[in-house]
């Protein structure tokens, strides 16, 4: 060996050695490749080089780099057959490196490439990458003078493609880890989000956002309607301009339902649609003569698409679909994997959201149907029990548990005569109650029955109304009561008109004075009783409004004597005896109208040389006024009852006009509503004492 | 005559005595019916609502009476339901009058019934009560 050539293997092995440095520190595939065509070329005295690998499916070399080509001479080499005359592919086909010293040997081996790169062509080497004695690639190494290659300098350069081979299996391991790191993050966050929420609408259309642009340019969510339409859910784009555009173009362009790829034929066919290249003939077919739809295919830039179903037990929910464009390289298998993973956790999550709403939605039914005071009643075609809610089995008086799944004849034997008058209505329809009777326990009760019949029986409506009724009857008991006790003050007037006006009879002046006296006492009487029935009527619908202000009951007593001494006979004595009362809270105007009506009973009830006392007094928290007199007195039977509508003591010897049996009623109701007691005391023969006690001003 | 209402007592004691004829009074059910079996009178003029015995009860104990069951009953009342006829008429009055009625008129309509019953129609009387036939 010469010192020249001793020197010049020195500095080869230095390259060599500087190029295995370099591929040390160099981790991802990109800077691989790059160390290797900068340094590994320039280590090897080469032109221009290139790095080619086989494709996934072994059957195309594509190149991953190159360096120091002319463009125009590569453009046509990027991707090519494994059985391909040249020399890449018989490298990568038999392991063997191919050293060839000028471009006359390799126009002689390789006639087909006769034309490439003539001008410039000379020595070229291709040596293989291979690991562990697979060949996965080549490099090819071109020098811009003939080369004799020897044994030392053939060394060198299988040196570098090993140290090459190495570096480049290496990175793509740390890729591929980088990658499935990458997706198993993003599976876990994705997994969280749907986790995170039960309104799955707006899950899904974060996880659409989730989607770009980690797995891709565009992501949509499409899913199966109730009617079984397509409703699109999300749209993602990192460009919000552009996702609105796609919303637009969804409008202007509907997707066919019956389209025999993409999304429509993922949810028919329950299986994923992937397509690495989205063929130009597919997007040809889809635009047509639509210039404005080319100018927006062209603008999207669509590489590759996967469109994957949501499936959860067995039914397809939607689909998810994934688009690269303009920024993500086209979608590999791993791509599909991933697609695949993450929509089957979208359906699951979607199909528990359901299942928990469903869940949630007949648990807040049966609550309704359990606390509603309605009673429910279902029954199904032939009549057999299959819901009974618990005011069903108040109102009936049968249980639940006795009810269920027996034929309703059997659970309430008036069941018939029940529903005989209810004319069942279609769904939808307003209810038309029906009022019956049916004996629960031995009482009667009025049940208000309304039905509707639908495809899968009848459901039955029951409202318990006895109370409803019961007051009806008061009602109109009140009215026809009112106009009896109407019709006695109207003959007495009627009668002594007709009377006074016979003149087939000479009344005597004394019968004359008495039917005018009667003539305005009952004309009077017939306006109190008016007056009276207005009020009870207003009792009785809750329409009485009280003022309740502080007031001194000393002096409205005060007021009462007054005035009740201007009609009270002479022979009756009235006074006052109020004593330090306290300050009350009532209204001042309803709690006179008492008094003047107890006045002017223990008035009427007294009999000649009878004292009526007001008294007013504190007492206890509270004032009593009480109304003393010393007339007949009321029998103990009859106590409870003078305070009933319509009620009247023997009007025997009265003094003045008769009552119109509303008064006490009215007295008791007023103080009552001024949170106070009307209560009476009386013994027979003696007199009363009726107690009118309220509570004091806080 | 019973009726609690003295007006009421007032105005058919002036106008049957207009028609010549005599009439006792009394102003509660139970100082009717004892007015009633002492002095048997040709006809009851009833009031219905009175406090204690109620009309109903004076014409019920009247016909339960021996010396008191053929003393003909006309009802003066202001109950004007047709239950109210019926009960009348079950209890056997032969006269239904509701208030406020004609007292000018009360004279002839009592000897008209007086001399109905003479013929023989008493039961044709009480069962005009609720036929609708309103005096």
């Amino acid at each position: 060996m010469t010192t020249v050539e001793s020197s010049e293997a020195a500095d080869r092995a230095r390259r060599l050695q500087r190029v295995a440095e370099l591929l040390a520190v160099a981790v991802t595939p990109e800077q691989v490749l790059d160390a290797i065509l900068t340094e590994g070329v320039r280590a090897a005295e080469a032109r221009a080089g290139s790095i080619g690998v086989v494709s996934e499916d072994g059957e195309r070399i594509e190149l991953l780099a190159q360096i120091g080509y002319r463009p125009e001479v590569m453009e046509d080499w990027q991707e090519f057959r494994v059985d391909a005359p040249t020399p890449m592919s018989d490298v990568i086909r038999t392991g063997e490196p191919i050293f060839i010293s000028s471009v006359q040997e390799r126009n002689r081996l390789y006639p087909s490439l006769a034309q490439v790169g003539q001008e410039d062509g000379h020595a070229l080497v291709v040596v293989p990458l291979a690991v562990e004695g697979r060949v996965f690639g080549a490099i090819s190494l071109s020098f811009d003078h003939d080369i004799e290659f020897e044994p030392e300098r053939r060394e060198m350069k299988i040196a570098l493609a090993r140290q090459a081979a190495q570096a480049i299996t290496r990175s793509r391991l740390y890729a591929a880890e980088q990658a499935m790191r990458e997706r198993m993050t993003f599976l876990a966050e994705a997994s969280q989000l749907l986790a995170s929420s039960l309104d799955y609408n707006r899950t899904l259309r974060r996880l659409a956002q989730l989607c770009v642009p980690r797995l891709a340019d565009w992501c949509a969510i499409d899913m199966v309607d109730e009617d079984g339409g397509i409703e699109r859910l999300a749209v993602a784009h990192e460009d919000p301009e552009k996702v609105k555009w796609a919303y637009e173009l969804q409008e202007r362009y509907p997707p066919d339902p019956d389209a025999q790829r993409g999304v429509p034929q993922v949810l028919r066919s329950g299986e994923p649609d992937f397509l690495p290249t989205i063929p130009e003939q597919l997007l040809e077919d889809a635009i047509g003569d639509d210039h404005e739809l080319r100018r927006i295919v062209d603008e999207l830039g669509l590489k590759s698409s996967i469109a994957v179903p949501l499936i959860a037990r067995g039914r397809t929910l939607g689909a998810l679909s994934l688009i690269a464009a303009e920024r993500h390289p086209v979608f590999t298998a791993a791509d599909l994997e991933l697609a695949i993973e993450l929509g089957r956790r979208a359906a699951v999550a979607v199909d528990n959201a359901r299942l928990y709403r469903e869940a949630e939605r007949g648990a807040n039914a049966a609550r309704a149907l359990a606390y509603v005071a309605d009673g429910v009643v279902l029954l199904d075609r032939d009549g057999t029990v299959r819901h009974w809610n618990p005011a069903a089995a108040a109102i009936t008086g049968v249980s639940e548990d006795d009810a269920l799944g027996r034929p309703v004849a059997e659970v309430v034997p008036a069941w018939d005569s029940l529903t005989t008058h209810v004319q069942l209505l279609a769904p939808g329809s307003a209810p038309r109650p029906v009022t019956v009777p049916i004996v629960v326990g031995g009482h009667e009760r009025w049940v208000a029955v309304s039905g509707v019949k639908f495809g899968g029986g009848t459901v039955y409506a029951l409202q318990d109304v006895t109370e409803e009724r019961a007051l009806e009857k008061t009602r109109s008991d009140f009215v026809a009561t009112a106009s009896h006790e109407l019709r006695t003050p109207l003959a007495a007037v009627y009668g002594a008109v007709r009377t006074l006006r016979r003149d087939d009879v000479q009344l005597s002046e004394s019968d004359k004075a008495q039917f005018l006296e009667m003539i305005e006492s009952e004309a009077t009487r017939l306006a109190k009783i008016v007056d009276q029935i207005l009020v009870a009527g207003q009792l009785d619908a809750g329409a009485v409004e009280l003022e309740l202000t502080e007031c001194n009951p000393a002096e409205v007593a005060a007021g009462v004597i007054e005035s009740a001494a201007t009609h009270v006979p002479e022979s009756i004595s009235l006074s006052l005896d109020a004593r330090e009362p306290p300050q009350i809270a009532c209204d001042p105007n309803k709690l006179r109208q008492v008094l003047v009506n107890l006045v002017d009973n223990a008035v009427k009830y007294s009999p000649d040389g009878g004292a009526v006392v007001l008294r007013v007094r504190g007492d206890n928290g509270s004032c009593r006024i009480d109304v003393l007199d010393e007339g007949l007195g009321i029998p103990s039977g009859e106590q409870s009852r003078i305070f009933e509508k319509f009620y009247r003591l023997d009007p025997q010897q009265t003094h003045g006009v008769g009552g119109s049996g509303l008064g006490l009623y009215i007295c008791r109701e007023l103080v009552e509503r001024m949170d106070g007691r009307l209560t009476v005391e009386s013994e027979p023969g003696k007199g009363s004492r009726f107690s009118v006690v309220l509570p004091v001003r806080a | 005559m019973i009726d609690d209402e003295r007006a009421i007592r007032l105005l058919c004691r002036v106008n049957l005595a207009a028609s010549g004829m005599e009439v006792i009074e009394a102003a509660d059910g139970r100082a009717g019916l004892e007015l009633a079996r002492k002095e048997r009178p040709d006809l009851v003029l009833l009031d219905v609502m009175m406090p204690d015995v109620d009309g109903w009860t004076v014409a019920r104990e009247l016909a339960e009476g021996m010396e008191t069951r053929d003393i003909p009953v006309v009802f003066l009342t202001a109950r004007a339901d047709t239950a109210d006829k019926r009960l009348g008429e079950q209890l056997g009055g032969v006269g239904y009058l509701v208030k406020p009625f004609d007292p000018v008129s009360i004279g002839d309509y009592v000897e008209d019934v007086l001399s109905r019953i003479e013929r023989g129609e008493r039961e044709q009387l009480r069962r005009e009560i609720s036929s609708g036939r309103e005096r």
